[in-house]
């Protein structure tokens, strides 16, 4: 779940660390039967741990937080088609009390995925498991911190990915047609109602088909959700991915609506090249830049989305001193009919990759 | 007369020999060349695949062991919906 979701989660109250539910322990399981299974199969040599450790500083609004973040990913491949892929996100939340008062911290955790994936051939995958919903392309492809270029959700992230941005059930994915010129993708899911702690999801259905062009390289793509619980209400959603051949640009956007507002993100980030000059190589540089809007349509309960109509404006800039070591620090405006506010974000972020049994050389 | 016809036999058979390995390692450098310059040629085929798939959410990384590679690959084929054959045409730019 991204952070500012995550933040506003815990600004609600809702969750809680400290309680422990038995379902942990069969996760745990899971856990433990896959890395046997894989034993078994003479493959655990090529699972590997992946992930990202953090530390994001924020001051939102008049409020500051300091989030240290840990994302593992562990990836077991079981033969030649299966793979068990996990991740969870392990994060302290820490704040003044009543805005003046002493630092108090919160940490809890949350099982983003632990699915099983069955590539039966390039036109399809079926995934059984807890999976991140697929609705856009923010939550499965820009989630992961080391991944998204600006540290706070789009304001429109809650949007097709209630109610934790993780199902939990089945999906089937692949390419339906492969040309040299055009590629279309699919992907449909079906998620179970979960009040599980940590595991919690929403009883829905949905898919997501996109058209990709590799030669402008260029991708469109539209989502729908079903949500089939309470009352029961429908989300759709448009998205494009655009890296032009003739500059080094990464152009991303999205609009989703749903019966309680609508709204797009729209952002450039600039990738410059390396001069290679004065030792300053100003391709460790990134600015990032990302308009957005979103317009309430109805009065929504806990729905995560803005209050009222709200416009914002995002500024940030990376630093890569290394390929797996990130800074960034952004500034934000943001605009609603109550009032304007600012947002300071500063963070840093490692990416790791070891094989997860480190202890065995690789063969040759 | 005899030992000299011998010598001439000799000579041409080692000459013969000299030929024939000197022909064999001409044609293993040409097989191994053109090997190496199909492995290149793959490696920078799967750095055009990985451009255009990766690389919309993803720089290209330095470096990577070929044993990391083969299992985020396996999990990027879910993801990014690659083909078996991008799959291994990436690996080997990734782990030549």
């Amino acid at each position: 779940m991204s952070t500012l979701v995550s933040s506003r989660l815990l600004s609600a109250g809702l969750a809680s660390a400290r309680r422990v539910h038995p379902l942990r322990g069969a996760v745990f399981l899971v856990l433990l039967a896959m890395l046997s299974a894989s034993a078994a199969m003479g493959q655990v040599e090529e699972a590997v741990v992946s992930g990202s450790v953090g530390f994001l500083y924020s001051h939102n609004d008049g409020q500051t937080s300091l989030q240290p973040i840990l994302t593992p990913v562990i990836l077991v491949p079981l033969g030649s088609h299966l793979l068990v892929e996990t991740s969870a996100q392990l994060q302290g939340y820490i704040a003044r009390s009543g805005g003046n008062g002493p630092y108090e911290g919160q940490f809890f955790g949350s099982l983003q995925y632990l699915q099983l994936d069955w590539a039966v051939n390039s036109h399809l995958t079926i995934v059984a498991g807890r999976f991140t919903t697929p609705f856009n392309i923010y939550g499965e492809r820009l989630g992961p911190m080391w991944l998204h270029n600006l540290q706070d959700a789009p304001l429109i992230y809650p949007i097709g990915t209630r109610t934790s941005g993780s199902s939990n059930g089945g999906m089937i994915r692949g390419v339906v047609v492969s040309r040299p010129a055009w590629l279309l993708n699919y992907t449909v899911f079906f998620s179970a109602l979960s009040q599980v702690e940590n595991l919690g999801s929403g009883r829905a259905f949905g898919a997501r088909a996109g058209v990709f062009l590799p030669r402008s390289r260029l991708e469109l793509g539209t989502s729908y959700q079903r949500f089939l619980q309470e009352q029961h209400s429908n989300s759709y959603g448009a998205y494009f991915s655009w890296q032009p051949r003739s500059l080094p640009i990464d152009a991303k956007g999205e609009y989703a609506h749903s019966p309680q507002g609508h709204g797009y993100w729209i952002e450039a980030a600039y990738r410059f090249k390396d001069s290679g000059k004065g030792g300053l190589t100003l391709a460790k540089f990134q600015p990032v830049v990302r308009g957005q809007q979103f317009f309430r349509l109805a009065p929504g309960v806990s729905d995560l989305l803005p209050a009222t109509d709200t416009q914002r404006v995002d500024f940030g800039l990376n630093y890569y001193p290394i390929p797996s070591v990130r800074l960034n620090a952004s500034y934000g405006r943001q605009f609603t009919s109550e009032r304007d506010s600012n947002y300071w974000t500063a963070e840093v972020t490692y990416h790791f990759l070891f094989p997860l049994a480190f202890w065995v050389k690789e063969s040759k | 007369m005899q030992a000299k016809s011998n010598l001439v036999a000799l000579a041409l058979v080692a000459m013969s020999l000299c030929f024939a390995v000197s022909s064999r390692a001409g044609r293993q450098q040409t097989n191994a060349g053109a090997k190496g310059a199909a492995k290149v040629d793959e490696a920078a085929e799967g750095e055009k695949r990985f451009v255009t798939n990766c690389g919309r959410c993803h720089q290209p990384p330095s470096d990577i062991p070929p044993r990391e590679a083969k299992a985020v690959l396996r999990q990027m084929r879910v993801r990014a919906m690659l083909s078996s054959e991008d799959e291994r045409l990436i690996l080997k730019y990734l782990a030549p």
